[in-house]
Order: C-alpha cells, then structure tokens, then sequence
C-alpha cells in the first residue's frame, strides 16, 4: 500500500503536477512489489521526507500522522522541542529530529505532517515534511552502516534499505534519555 | 479452573485488599484511642468497634478463601472478645502485641499469595501469641473470683513466655515508618454516597435535552443554507435576464420585455427572501443563546456535582496518622499522642492526596525537632506525653486551613539564623527580628538539627512543603514560641478541579498565569521605573516591587514593536506576602477559567511551565508556574539587561507578506525576514493573503505555490489583475521545480522564483533586495 505526500486536499497546480504525483506513485507502487517479492523476515515500516531524505520507523510504533496546523512553542525547552499542539483533546509535545540529529537545515518543508510514535509509557510527535506510505522492507536488506551517512548518531538507526530511505529504530528514539525533557527541581 | 473463573478471583481478591485495608485502619485506629481514653464508657464504645472490624474481616477473609487471614481475624477477635467482658485490661503492653498482630495481618493482606509457607509462619506465630495474651488475660480476672490455686501452672508458663514473645520479633522499623508515604494503595477507589451519584445522573440526564437542542439548531441551519441556494438560482436566473437585454441593445435591439419582467420580479422576490432570511436569522440567533444560557448552566452543575463527588473527607487520610506518630514517637524514646480535630471536612481528592507527604513531613518535624522527650518536659514542668494537634476546619467556603501545632519547645530561632547564614542567605549580623527570621526555615538547606538523621535535618523537607502547597494554590506559614510550641498553619483550596487563569502576552506569545498566584494586576509609566542597586523597581500599591521583563524571565527574545513603546505598560504582580515581583508584559487579554493538562510524558518537566490549557478556541496556551517564574524573575535580573538593538523607523521599515500553509516554513520565512529587519504579516493559504493585501499595503508578497483554496499562481495573477496592486513584486516560493512550472509561474506575472528543495535565506534575501 503506498499513500502520497498529499492525498487529502485538492491541488490545482497544474497538469505537470498532476503528472509527477502519478508518476511518483507508481515508482512509489513498484517498489512496494518489489520488496513484497523477497521472502524473509519483513519490517513494516512509515515512510516519510525529513530535510528531503527518505525516512522510515517500524509502523508498530507509530499510533498515526497527524497533519500540523497549529503549534505552540515552549520557552524554556531544547530547540529539538519543536513545541506542543492539541490532537482531539490530548496535549501531545512536537520533537523536531533535523534539530536533534543535527541535520543540516536545508531547503523549506512544503507540508507538515506529525507522526505520533508512541507505546505503553511514551508519546509524542516527530515533524515529517511529508508522508510518503508504509511499506514493508526485507529485514535482510537493510543496512547497518553506511559510510556516507552524516548527522544521524548511529545509536538511533536500525539501517539503511538498499534505496537509501534510512530507518530509525522507534525503540530506542521512544527511551532515550536525551528525548525526555526533565529539568532539575528549582534549577 | 477457566480464564474468566481465575479473572474472577482475582477481581474479588482486589477487592477484598480494598475492603480489608479498611478494617486494619479502623483496628488500628481503635487500639491508639485505647490508648488515651480514659472514661469507660468511651473506652466500651471503641472496644466495640474493633471487635466488630475484626469480625468483619474475619468474614471477609473467608469470603474469598483466605484461611490464614481468618484464623488470625479469629484470634483477634477472641482478645477483643475478653476486652469486651472486662477480662482483659487494655494496658499498653497489651496494645502493644495486639498492634504487632494487627501489623501481621496487614502484612498479609498486601502479600501476593498469601498461602505461602511463610506467610502460614507468620499467622501462627501470631496467632500463638494472641492466645498467650487470651491466657494471661482470662486467668487475672478468674483469680479476682475464684481460688488461686485452680489454675497455676498455667498462669506461671504464660507469664514465663510472655516477655520473650514481647521482646524480640524486632520490626523492620525503618520500613513501616516508611510506609503511610510510600506504599500508595495499588488500585485506589473512592466511596462515594448513592445520593450523590444519582444526582449526577440526574444532571448527565439533563444534557440530552441540550442534544436534541443542537440537533434542531443544526436543521435550522441547514434549511437557511438551503434557502441561500435557491436565492443563488434566481439571483443567477436575473443575471442571465440582464446580461441578454444588454446583449440585445448592444445589437441594436430592443426586445427584452420578458427579461425586464423577469429582473423586476427577482428584485420584488429578493426583497421578501430577505425580510424572512433576516427574521428566520434572528430567531434562530435568539435561540442559540438561549440554547447557550441553558448549556452553559447545565455543564456548570455538572461540573460542580463531579468536583463534589471527587471529595473526600481528610478522614480518609488522617486515620493512618495516630499510628504513624505513635510509631515514631516509640522509635525516639518519646511519648506523643495525636490529636485530630475535624476530620470531616471535606476536600478534592486530589488535594488530599498532593498534601498527604507535605503533613506525613511536619508531624514528622513535631515528632523529631518539635516535641521533648519526656524526661526534658518534665523538667519544664510539662505532662510527659505530647501533643500534636492537627486541626481541620473550612474558611470562606472556599478554603480549607490545617494546623499542624505541638506544643514542644519551639523553633530555635538562633539555630535558624545560624544555619541561613552559613548558606549566605542572610548576614551574619543582619538585624532582623525573630518573626522575620523564622520564615527562613521554608528555605532549602536551613536546618535547626544539629546532625542529620535518616528521617529529617536536611532542611529539605519544609522547602518541598511550601512548594508542594504553592502548587495546589495555597500558602503555609509558621508560628512558633519559646518552650510552647510550633504551628504550621496550611491554606488550601477546596477544589482543584477547574482553577482560574490571567491570559497575558509576552513576546508575541499568550501564556496562562494561575490567577491563585496573582495578587494584583496594575499598569506603571516609564517614568515611574526606578534603578535601585541596577535593578529596575517600580511602585505598586505605594511598596517599591522588583520588576521583570515577562520575557526576560521566561528567555525569550523581545519582541520588535511597532513604534515607540507606549507610555503606559500593563503589569502583574505575583507570588506571597514575603516575595513579591512585578512582572511587566505586553498586554493582559483577561481572566478565564481554564482546564490545565500535562505537557506529554515526553516533556517531564520543564522550567517555569506547569501544563497546558486549551481555550475556546481550540488554541494551546502554556500555563506558567508561578514558583519557578520566581526564581527565573531573580535570575534574570541578576544578569546584565540585553540591549535592544536600535530599531529603524517604523516608517522606513519595508513590509512584507508571506503567504504560506505549512506551519514550520511560515515560521521560519517570518523569521528570516524580520532578522532582516523587515515587518512582516503572515497568510495561511492565497485566499487569506489576498483579503491581506487588499486591506493593507505590502512593498512585496512571498508566496508558496500549493496551497488550499487558492494557490500562489491564482493569487498572483489576482494581484497582477488588481490596477492597485499591480506593482507589488510577488516571490514565489514553491516544491515544484519543472520547467512548465517556472513558466507559469513567469506566464502569472511572479517576479521571483525559488524552489523549496534548495532553499537558502541569503538567496531569498538577494532576490528580496534586489526587488525592493
């Protein structure tokens, strides 16, 4: 199954666009066959652009994207902390990962989406510039060191698919000390 | 045994743990007041309601197959059972053993699988024990009527036995101190009274009537928006008329009477559709706001139903105390009894909850820094035994006062003085009165006990007690006499449930502060500002108060402001009698009621931000902690003032509109350009960005393409076809990057084009400069 960027609203940008979503669906859809071909252990993964590079997490991490339309900031939070917003009554925080990688900033998001990751203790949301599906990928084909890869610590990657969309691993993204924001009593 | 028959065991075990524990209480709370009580009737009275909680745990414990529990239950009750007929005389050392039975059987209440080989040790042990006790105790009194010598042996064994059994079994003594604060009960509940229930029910029911209210507006509704359709066909049906006269006479013609006709009837038809538009509007409008009366009503008493309901008498936490302070008291060597008047007031249950540690820790201070030993006291000519008192009692119907107050020897004012000064708090020699040294002891890190034990003496635990009670709204002061005792007197709100916030703005931010914490709101003049020592004060109600950038202590950047500041600035003033602060901000928008939510677990906490409210609007507003606004304020105005940097005129500032829906790029455009020094308005989609700029003149209009309602091409050509507007240079800034794309964008009459992907601000900034 693959959902584009941009399902969910009506676009009027032209035959051109029209053209490039198509046709960006059906290499989006090849792939997909591709990958269901191979036997194997598979993970299913939410794909989605972050500083125009393909990133996925383990679906089962993931309770579902959210589009952004309002966000409040935080004083006092690390710039990572994006800032808080409101999904149907809930107060969820927003984590921007291209801040707390250390990603280069590069280029203007075009549509901000919230994937909430969350399990039984945690939850929040990481920003996507955009959604590109979910999909399964062979375990096998992933990965776990790829020399060219810059920014990411290599402690939050499960790997890399042999098309370079690089999955994080939710686990550790969820537990890590340095995601929680904890300032010390009267500090 | 199937899933659903173990499920049902274990749903029946948990609740006899939540029955059970309420009977230990009850037992417990019965043997302390043994212990004090001195008329027999009363002590009759208390008697037999032990004996009664007994019996009914031993009834609940075989209930649910708990045979252990039972046997135990049936000792105990045996013991009480003699007490009853006067065999038995309650004597402390008694008490004593029946407490440590009473602690055995709570121990296996808590325990997992209370079948173990250990536990059936523990319960026989125990068991054994109180038969001892029913022998000691039946023997005295049979000797008071018959002969001595019937039973002897008997007698002398029991006795022989007695103190061995008394003596050792040492209690894991640090560990049940311990426990009134840390063992919190694993699945709580709550009674609440039948009646109360069904009043709310009551009220729940009473909300469908505003359903099938909004049911029917919501039809109304729907009829109007209909009607609004048909008038769109006739209104197109005369354009239709009016457009063939004009092409008619344009011929040359002069036909068209059936179309004048027509245009005439549709003016005389709009003016009737009108007039009943307007009265259907008006009386639906009228009964949306009796709809709202009656909504707004209804959700108030439900409201305040639910909070009644979530009340609990302090009952419900006072009765572990008298146990706690008897057990403390023993482990020092002191003799203290617990005094509690008013328990029947009743509070929020979430307060009960939050002021539970806060009072455990100022008994705890009674027990160990307040109250003497009793070889001391009797040298002042004092009873031995001391008192804690905690009173309960409810003031202005809105607030609840505790004191906590023993009469020991009173805090050491000097120790006080000492120990401040020792952290630099206060001067050595500074020549401050006794009355103004005492509050000091809420600081973290002054201490009067000369060592430090395990329980207290590190001057922690009264600074998290005035925290812990800020937090919930309330206020907690000391008085304190030479040789007469320690008050603490607790100011707590009644109800938690919903509290009451000051929307401000700072920095270009709203933010909700806890109006519980506001002692004021004011406005000062610039020329009002005094530097004292190189910091800023300012008068409020004739008292010179620090004053603080809202801002500055929050970190946040200030915002450019439009011209010069204005003359008069709106302030708040926070926090308590001894610690006041003004915090100037740039407009106070009102006071609301406001519900404040956690911030996530991602965010555990985070300075000077208690939480979150959402207001009508749907829109998130942080809520700020006053406490930690505080301390952030005197930080703040310890650093050096950052300097504004010099602002160009507001006049010779260019302006700039960015049109643009995704929320983080908006933000970031907005940003660079008023780095840049550009004013700057924002627009979430072409539709809002051309209402902009037709309301207000821009010297240029950046523009993302894809956009819903109206995309950056349709809105630039809208600009180019406007004769105003026609010059506003207009930046497209777009994800698409195909050549037709560019040409469009050309062909629409856009003077710039950039493509997101590679995006940089000095690039756009060229472009902008280059334009402007």
């Amino acid at each position: 199954m693959s959902e584009n960027a941009k399902p969910d609203r009506p676009r009027s940008s032209g035959n051109e666009a029209r053209r490039e979503l198509l046709r960006e669906r059906a290499r989006e859809m090849a792939r997909s066959a591709q990958a269901d071909e191979t036997t194997g252990d598979h993970l299913e993964v939410v794909e989605f652009l972050l500083a125009h590079e393909r990133y996925g997490v383990e679906s089962r991490y993931v309770r579902e994207v959210y589009p952004l339309k309002e966000l409040t900031p935080l004083p006092g939070t690390p710039p990572f902390v994006l800032g808080i917003v409101n999904v149907r009554g809930q107060i969820l925080s927003i984590v921007d990962l291209k801040k707390f990688f250390d990603l280069p900033h590069k280029g203007l998001a075009d549509l901000d989406r919230i994937i909430i990751l969350h399990d039984e203790h945690m939850e929040f949301g990481i920003l996507a510039d955009s959604l590109l599906g979910v999909r399964r990928i062979p375990a096998e084909g992933i990965r776990s060191s790829f020399p060219t890869l810059e920014g990411i610590r290599g402690e939050f990657l499960l790997g890399v698919t042999p098309d370079r969309t690089i999955v994080l691993d939710g686990a550790k993204l969820l537990y890590h000390e340095d995601i929680v924001v904890k300032e010390k009593e009267g500090s | 045994m199937g899933k659903s028959d173990a499920e049902f065991l274990k749903a029946l075990l948990a609740t006899f743990k939540v029955e059970a524990r309420e009977h230990v209480r009850g037992i417990s709370a019965g043997l302390i007041e043994l212990e004090g009580a001195v008329e027999p009737e009363r002590r009759a009275a208390v008697v037999e309601v032990v004996f009664r909680e007994a019996h009914s745990l031993k009834g609940a414990a075989r209930a649910v197959n708990l045979t252990v529990i039972e046997g135990l239950c049936q000792s105990l009750e045996s013991v009480f059972a003699a007490m009853k007929r006067g065999e038995l005389d309650p004597s402390r050392p008694v008490l004593d053993r029946l407490h440590r039975a009473v602690d055995g059987a709570e121990r296996l209440i808590e325990e997992e699988s209370p079948k173990q080989p250990e536990s059936r040790a523990l319960a026989s042990e125990l068991g054994r024990e109180l038969g001892r006790l029913l022998a000691e105790a039946v023997v005295p009194a049979r000797e008071a009527i018959a002969a001595p010598a019937q039973v002897p042996d008997r007698a002398e064994s029991a006795r022989a036995e007695a103190p061995a059994a008394v003596e050792p079994a040492p209690r894991p003594a640090k560990a049940e101190a311990a426990a009134p604060e840390g063992k919190a009960a694993p699945d709580e509940t709550v009674r609440i009274p039948v009646s109360r229930l069904e009043h709310l029910l009551l009220q729940t029911e009473e909300l469908l009537t505003a359903k099938l209210a909004v049911a029917q507006r919501a039809v109304e509704l729907h009829d109007v928006t209909g009607e609004l359709s048909r008038w769109k066909q006739e209104r197109s049906r005369a354009q239709n008329a009016a457009r063939s006269i004009k092409g008619s006479r344009e011929r040359g013609g002069t036909s068209g009477e059936q179309e004048r006709q027509d245009i005439f009837e549709f003016l005389e038809w709009n003016d009737a559709f009108a007039a009943s538009l307007e009265s259907r509007l008006h009386a639906l409008s009228q009964a949306i706001d009796r709809d709202e009366r009656t909504v707004s009503r209804m959700v108030d008493n439900l409201l305040q139903g639910t909070k009644q309901a979530l009340m609990l008498p302090f009952a419900t936490l006072t009765e572990i105390f008298p146990k706690f302070v008897r057990d403390l008291s023993r482990e020092q060597g002191k003799d203290i009894r617990l005094r509690v008047v008013g328990a029947a007031t009743e509070i929020d249950r979430r307060i009960l909850q939050e002021i539970k540690d806060p009072l455990i820790h100022l008994m705890r201070n009674c027990v160990d820094h307040g109250i003497e030993t009793p070889e001391e006291r009797k040298r002042a000519g004092k009873p031995a035994q001391g008192t804690i008192t905690l009173n309960i009692s409810e003031r202005d119907r809105s607030k609840v006062e505790v004191l906590v107050s023993d009469d020991g020897a009173g805090i050491d004012v000097a120790r006080v003085r000492k120990s401040a000064a020792k952290l630099g708090i206060l001067a050595a020699d500074a020549s401050m009165s006794d009355q103004e040294v005492l509050p000091l002891v809420f600081e973290s890190g002054v201490s009067t006990s000369p060592f430090i034990t395990d329980l207290s003496g590190r001057g922690l635990g009264l600074a998290i007690v005035q925290e812990k009670t800020a937090k919930l709204g309330g206020s907690v002061r000391i008085e304190s006499a030479p040789a007469k005792g320690t008050t603490f007197r607790l100011l707590l709100p009644l109800a938690l449930a919903t509290s009451r916030g000051l929307l401000v703005r700072a920095a270009g931010q709203s933010f909700v502060v806890p109006t519980n914490g506001v002692e004021r709101v004011g406005a000062a003049r610039e020329d009002e500002v005094q530097t004292v020592e190189n910091r800023e004060t300012v008068l409020v109600g004739g008292q010179a108060v620090s004053l603080v950038a809202l801002e500055a202590a929050l970190e946040l950047e200030p915002k450019r402001t439009e011209a010069k500041p204005p003359e008069r600035f709106p302030l708040v003033l926070l926090g308590t009698a001894e610690r006041r602060i003004a915090f100037r901000v740039d407009e106070i928008l009102g006071e609301q009621e406001v519900l404040v939510r956690g911030l996530g677990p991602q965010l555990e906490r985070v300075r000077n931000v208690s939480g979150a409210a959402v207001l009508g609007t749907g829109k998130v507003v942080p809520v700020l902690d006053v406490s930690d606004l505080m301390r952030s304020a005197i930080r703040a105005a310890a650093a050096p003032r950052r300097e504004v940097p010099e602002e160009p005129a507001a006049a010779e500032r260019r302006s700039i509109l960015v049109v643009e829906d995704s929320i983080t790029s908006r933000t970031l455009l907005k940003s660079i350009l008023e780095t840049a020094g550009y004013r700057v308005r924002t627009a979430t989609d072409g539709f809002e960005g051309f209402v902009a700029v037709r309301e207000e003149r821009f010297d240029l209009v950046v523009s993302d393409v894809d956009m819903p309602r109206m995309n950056g091409f349709e809105l630039t050509a809208k600009i180019r076809a406007d004769r105003k507007l026609a010059d506003v240079p207009v930046v497209l800034v777009t994800a698409l990057e195909s050549r037709e794309d560019r040409e469009r964008g050309i062909d629409v009459g856009a003077n710039a084009y950039i493509v997101k992907s590679s995006f940089d601000q000095s690039n756009l900034l060229g472009v902008i400069k280059r334009l402007l």
